[in-house]
């Protein structure tokens, strides 16, 4: 049961940092991919649909860490107390100015909104670099933590790649060299993945999960329930795999 | 301040500015949902631009209530691991399910409906707005068998120092928890309602177009808002009924003198040994007050409002009727948040009904930590709360016209840039 519920945590860590990680990636390069209030506008339309999606799967992995991991929780949290607050704060952050940019069709208020969804991405990057190089390191690394920030900047700028068309898709793919840029997503998308599994196979799961009990009942229901949620998100990806050729609501 | 108190006011502040949102946006999701429903099997102009106009507002509504629930779901684990500690075997189990059986489906589906809308079939997209709501709901639950079991737990023993759970039945079932879901879900229509019927008031009070427009949904809000009303009564009373064998205090907060409140302390050192099991009173109380009073004039406005709202002469004609649905719109929000600290200050000092106190919950985490993250929360939460009422305000008086939600692709300016030449 703990495996089980182990394989749901990384399987969600792993959604969220990939797809969750290519918005955050995104945000942090929107002044660079996009020049105009316009431009920006489509570079947000390139998430606009889904990232509301792909920010969920955060919670979900903070959802099975409470439910089948409640100590580490608690100890996670606490131990990385601030580094989880500027996280937060950037999320909030770039998560409003994702939502309230379109509404007021002002210049000034456009470049507030854009530069709280820039700040925002960065400081929750940032943040996710400070996180990750106390858990592989023991204490906060600031050369590996800019290093994470940075591969969550180049995994956005290749998703941005997928995702945008016209000028704006050849600037999002200069880094892609050689490489096609489905695949130099899909190698971007790996190193997450490994960064993620390195990291959990640092965690002390098996050791705090919660009682047998509890277990018995979650995680039966979490795992017959995860096929659904795939399908719905599969549903959402289809309707919206086009590249961005206009504006859309946001 | 010490780590306690400033985490207290820290989770009282977050879990308050997204109870004012989800008060909201919980009832005109379900408002929203009936609109469409309406529009898709018989549609007519108007029944389109309801579902558009209001469910706009919905969605603006909406995303201040994620990024604050975001905020809420990690401060368990951030401010308060001694609970997750303690209880996390019961408690947590049900935050998860919340986050997996309904938010995530809930995101996905709402991505769906707001992005979706000339691309997925009306059926499909009727469909996924009801998914929204229901999941909606089913949140609310999930959130409230955890609330439920911290207010009066049930279905647990205690094993060394933390719980195990026992009777997942009893803890589904609990009467805390199902009893407070309806109260939470009708007094969010109750909000609701009186958003629509306040909102419709301004623009026939400022004789604006769209007169036939806001007649109807005027009408929608006020026979929406009053039959909520009434239930919100009911299940608010029977809450309070049971509370005198589960939480004998808090009732004695409302009208009890000092010597009262005395001897029920006496009784609760009786049942959990010596202590001060009095709450803060004055906050309690208040809450308590201010929530009924609040109540008593929605109450007596709604049923007014019922009764003029049968005549659409009267709909259309009557302002100072108007003037006084407008100056109402803020009212279901301050009985929603007064009620809320009545229930939650009222069951300190315990943060699992006579299992675990509060103050012995609190993460080890310095003051200093907490005071900062206090302000900066404070300080985004505010702006957040000053700007989202700023922008639906905004969005509410430039009525149906101006509405960007659903607006079919090709109205989008700028035009698409060229394409480029490889």
């Amino acid at each position: 049961m703990e495996l089980v519920a182990a394989g749901l945590l990384a399987f969600f860590a792993i959604g969220y940092f990939v797809l969750g990680g290519a918005d955050i990636g995104l945000g942090m390069l929107l002044p660079f991919l996009g020049r105009t209030p316009a431009e920006r506008r489509l570079v947000i339309t390139g998430i606009a649909p889904v990232f509301l999606g792909n920010e969920v799967w955060l919670v979900a992995t903070a959802g099975v860490l409470v439910g089948a991991f409640p100590d580490l929780e608690g100890k996670l949290l606490t131990d990385q107390f601030p580094a989880v607050v500027a996280l937060l704060l950037g999320w909030v952050a770039r998560d409003a100015g994702l939502w309230m940019r379109h509404q007021i069709e002002r210049r000034t208020w456009q470049g507030l909104c854009d530069t709280a969804i820039t700040l925002g991405s960065w400081t929750a990057a940032l943040a996710w670099g400070w996180v990750f190089s106390s858990l592989l390191v023991g204490t906060a690394n600031p050369i590996i933590g800019v290093a994470i920030a940075l591969l969550f900047a180049v995994h956005g700028l290749a998703f941005a790649a997928l995702r945008l068309s016209g000028p704006l898709r050849e600037r999002a793919a200069w880094l892609s060299g050689p490489l096609t840029e489905f695949r130099a997503f899909l190698l971007t998308a790996a190193v997450m993945t490994l960064l993620c599994l390195a990291i959990g196979f640092r965690l002390p799961l098996v050791d705090s999960a919660a009682d047998p009990a509890t277990l018995r009942l979650l995680v039966p229901v979490l795992t017959v329930i995860t096929p659904v949620l795939v399908l719905a998100q599969v549903w959402l990806w289809r309707l919206f795999r086009h590249r961005v050729e206009r504006p859309m609501y946001l | 301040m010490e780590t306690l108190d400033l985490a207290r006011l820290q989770f009282a502040l977050t879990a308050g500015a997204h109870f004012l949102f989800v008060a909201l946006t919980l009832g005109l999701a379900t408002v929203v949902a009936v609109l469409q429903t309406r529009a898709t099997f018989s549609p007519t102009p108007t029944r389109t631009r309801m579902t558009r106009f209001w469910g706009q507002l919905y969605v603006t509504n909406y995303a201040m209530g994620i990024v604050t629930g975001l905020v809420m779901e990690f401060q368990f684990g951030l401010s308060w691991s001694g609970l997750t500690h303690f209880a996390g075997n019961v408690f947590g189990a049900s935050l998860a399910m919340e986050t997996l059986v309904a938010f995530f489906i809930e995101s996905t589906f709402l991505g769906l409906w707001i992005f979706g809308w000339d691309r997925l079939n009306r059926w499909a997209h009727l469909a996924a707005i009801w998914v929204v709501t229901l999941t909606a709901y089913a949140s609310a639950y999930w959130i409230l068998v955890s609330n439920g079991f911290l207010q009066n737990p049930v279905g647990y023993e205690v094993v060394g120092d933390s719980l195990r759970l026992t009777d997942v039945g009893a803890v589904l079932g609990n009467p805390n928890t199902i009893m407070a879901f309806w109260h939470v879900l009708t007094g969010a229509l109750v909000t609701a309602g009186f958003f629509l019927a306040g909102v419709s008031a301004y623009h026939l009070l400022r004789r604006t177009r769209d007169t036939e427009f806001f007649t109807g949904s005027l009408r929608i809000g006020v026979f929406t808002g009053a039959p909520a009303l009434l239930a919100s009564a009911i299940t608010g009373g029977i809450q309070l009924g049971e509370l005198a064998t589960t939480q004998p205090m808090k009732p004695k907060l409302l009208g009890g003198n000092t010597g009262q409140l005395a001897q029920v302390n006496a009784e609760l050192v009786e049942r959990f040994g010596p202590g001060d099991y009095l709450p803060p009173a004055d906050w309690a109380r208040a809450g308590g007050l201010v929530m009924l009073i609040t109540f008593g004039i929605l109450f007596n406005l709604g049923w007014f409002s019922v009764l003029m709202a049968f005549s659409k002469r009267v709909v259309r004609r009557f302002r100072l009727w108007h003037l006084t649905l407008v100056l109402a719109i803020p009212l279901p929000f301050i009985a929603m948040i007064s009620g809320w600290i009545y229930r939650e200050v009222g069951r300190q000092p315990w943060v699992v009904y006579g299992l675990l106190r509060t103050s012995d919950a609190v993460s080890p985490v310095s003051a200093g930590e907490m005071r900062a993250s206090l302000i900066a929360f404070t300080v985004l939460f505010g702006l957040l709360i000053v700007i989202n009422t700023i922008l639906l305000a905004r969005q509410a008086k430039r009525g149906p016209d101006a509405v960007a939600l659903g607006r079919p692709a090709a109205e989008y300016h700028p035009a698409p840039l060229p394409t480029a030449t490889y």
